[in-house]
C-alpha cells in the first residue's frame, strides 16, 4: 500500500525475486514510479477500504506493507490486513518514532524510518556518541558500530575483548562483513560491531579510546 | 470532568461549549493553526497539536481525561486517537466521530473507541423513525453491552392493540422505557394499553430486535 519511492522501489524489488506483487496508491499517477517492465497488479484506491484490498487479492497475499506517507493510513491498513483477512506477514512504515514503538507493542511490526535515518547519520556524525544499534529487550545488553580506532590498528581482536570486556560479533571490511576469530587483526577502515552491558559502556569506551594497555 | 477534545472545527466547538456550560473542563486540540479559534470557545484549554502524536498528547495530560472525544474530519485520525487513549492511557471512555458510513465497520473496541457517533446514520435513523410504521428503528447503540435503542411505532393491524402492557409476551432481554403518544410521554406501566400508531421505545438487545417486530407488527415480520 503506497507507491511512492519506498513503495514502487519494494514492489520491484519484490518483483526481481519472482514474486507476485499488487500495489495500491490512491494516486494512479503513482503507478508511473513502477515503470514500464512493471507486470504486477496496479488497484486504485484506499489501502484500508475492504473492497480495494480484495481487488488487490489481499485474500491469496503471503505479506502485506504498508508505506504510504501517512502514518495513520499505514497503520489502519495494516491492521486490516492483519485482522481482517488473516494476513499474519504484515509490515507498517511509521515516522512518528513514538508511536512507532506503540504499535510495535501492539503487535504491529513497524518500520521506524526517522529514528532510523537520525541514528544512522548520528553515527556518521558523531560515532561515539550515536545510540546503540541495538539493545536486548531488557535493556542491559547493547550492541555497537565503531570505526577501528587507530590505536587498535594492528592489535588482535582478542586483545581487544580482554582490554574493553567487549565482544565483537563481526567486522565490516572492504564493504563485506566478516566473523573474526581471536588472532583476526584489526585493520584501519575497520566498521567493528561489538556486544557489550549497558552499564560498562563508558568503561568500554574509555578502554576503547586509551587503546591496548603497553601502550598506556 | 476533563474531557480533552481531538478537532476544533465546527463539531468539535460545538460539542465543548455544550459540555463547558454542562461545568466540565475542556481542551479543544487541533494541528491547523487555522483551527485555533480560542476567542470562539475562550473558556476552554486550546492546544495547537497533533492528537495521533504521542508528545502532543503527553502534553494534553490525556492521562488526567475521564473523556476523550475524538471529533475530527478524518477517520483515521479519530480511529488512531481513540486507539492511544485507550491503550496507553487507559482513558475510561472514548467517543468518535464516524465521517464516512463505510468506515463505521472499524469504530469498534479493536480501536479502542468505546461510542461511535456518525452523523448520516443518525441523521437517516432520525427519518426512518418519523415516517416508519410497524418497522423496527435503530436509534442509538450502546457500544459496550451490544444493546441498542430502538423504536416501533405500533401499526393499526398490530394483535396487542388495545391490550395492557402486561399482557404483551415480551422477548426477554427487551425493556419497554417508553411509551410517545400524542406530543405527551407515558411511563410503561403494566396497566397502560397500547394505541395504534404509540411510538414504543424500547432497550433492546441486538438479538432481539427481530423478535420485537415479529410480536408487535407478525403480518409485515411473519416469523421466520
Amino acid at each position: 500500500m503506497g507507491c511512492g519511492r519506498v513503495g514502487s522501489t519494494l514492489a520491484r524489488s519484490l518483483e526481481r525475486r519472482e514474486h507476485d506483487v499488487a500495489i495500491i496508491d490512491l494516486n494512479p499517477d503513482a503507478f508511473r514510479r513502477l515503470g514500464h517492465s512493471f507486470s504486477g497488479t496496479t488497484v486504485t484506491g484506499l489501502g484500508f477500504d475492504r473492497d480495494v484490498l480484495r481487488r488487490a487479492d489481499i485474500e491469496k497475499a503471503g505479506a502485506f506493507a504498508a508505506v504510504s506517507s501517512g502514518d495513520n493510513s499505514n497503520i489502519i491498513s495494516a491492521r486490516v490486513a492483519r485482522e481482517q483477512f488473516g494476513i499474519a506477514n504484515v509490515v507498517a512504515r511509521i515516522y512518528d518514532p513514538r508511536r512507532a514503538e506503540v504499535y510495535q507493542r501492539l503487535g504491529i511490526p513497524t518500520v521506524a524510518t526517522v529514528t532510523w535515518a537520525a541514528n544512522q547519520i548520528v553515527r556518521r556524525i558523531l560515532p561515539r556518541d550515536a545510540e546503540p544499534l541495538w539493545r536486548d529487550p531488557s535493556g542491559t545488553v547493547r550492541a555497537d558500530q565503531i570505526t577501528a580506532p587507530t590505536r587498535w590498528v594492528g592489535h588482535t581482536v582478542k586483545s581487544m575483548q580482554d582490554r574493553t570486556g567487549a565482544r565483537v560479533a563481526f567486522i565490516t571490511r572492504l564493504g563485506s562483513g566478516m566473523i573474526p576469530l581471536g588472532d583476526t587483526v584489526v585493520q584501519e577502515g575497520d566498521l567493528i560491531n561489538l556486544f557489550l552491558l549497558e552499564d560498562q559502556e563508558e568503561a568500554v569506551t574509555a578502554a576503547l579510546a586509551d587503546g591496548p594497555e603497553e601502550q598506556s | 470532568m476533563r474531557v480533552a477534545i481531538a478537532g476544533a472545527g465546527a463539531v468539535g466547538r460545538s460539542v465543548a461549549q455544550e459540555l463547558l456550560d454542562n461545568g466540565h473542563q475542556i481542551l479543544l486540540i487541533d494541528k491547523d493553526p487555522k483551527a485555533i479559534k480560542s476567542e470562539m470557545v475562550p473558556d476552554a484549554e486550546w492546544l495547537l497539536a497533533d492528537a495521533c502524536e504521542m508528545s502532543s498528547l503527553e502534553e494534553a495530560e490525556l492521562g488526567r481525561c475521564h473523556v476523550v472525544i475524538a471529533a475530527t474530519g478524518d477517520d483515521k485520525a479519530n480511529l488512531v486517537v481513540s486507539l492511544l487513549a485507550k491503550t496507553e492511557y487507559a482513558v475510561p471512555r472514548t467517543v468518535a466521530r464516524v465521517n464516512h458510513p463505510s468506515n463505521e465497520w472499524m469504530f469498534n473496541e479493536a480501536w479502542g473507541v468505546d461510542v461511535l457517533v456518525s452523523t448520516p446514520r443518525l441523521m437517516s435513523a432520525l427519518v426512518e423513525e418519523a415516517v416508519t410504521v410497524g418497522d423496527l428503528v435503530r436509534l442509538f447503540t450502546f457500544r459496550q453491552s451490544n444493546a441498542n435503542l430502538v423504536e416501533l411505532t405500533l401499526p393499526d393491524d398490530s394483535p396487542y392493540v388495545g391490550q395492557r402492557v402486561a399482557e404483551v409476551p415480551w422477548p426477554v432481554d427487551v425493556a419497554l422505557v417508553a411509551i410517545l403518544r400524542d406530543g405527551g410521554i407515558n411511563t410503561p406501566d403494566s396497566d397502560r394499553s397500547l394505541e395504534a400508531g404509540d411510538e414504543l421505545l424500547f432497550v433492546a438487545a441486538e438479538v432481539q430486535e427481530d423478535e420485537i417486530a415479529a410480536l408487535l407488527s407478525p403480518i409485515a415480520h411473519p416469523h421466520r
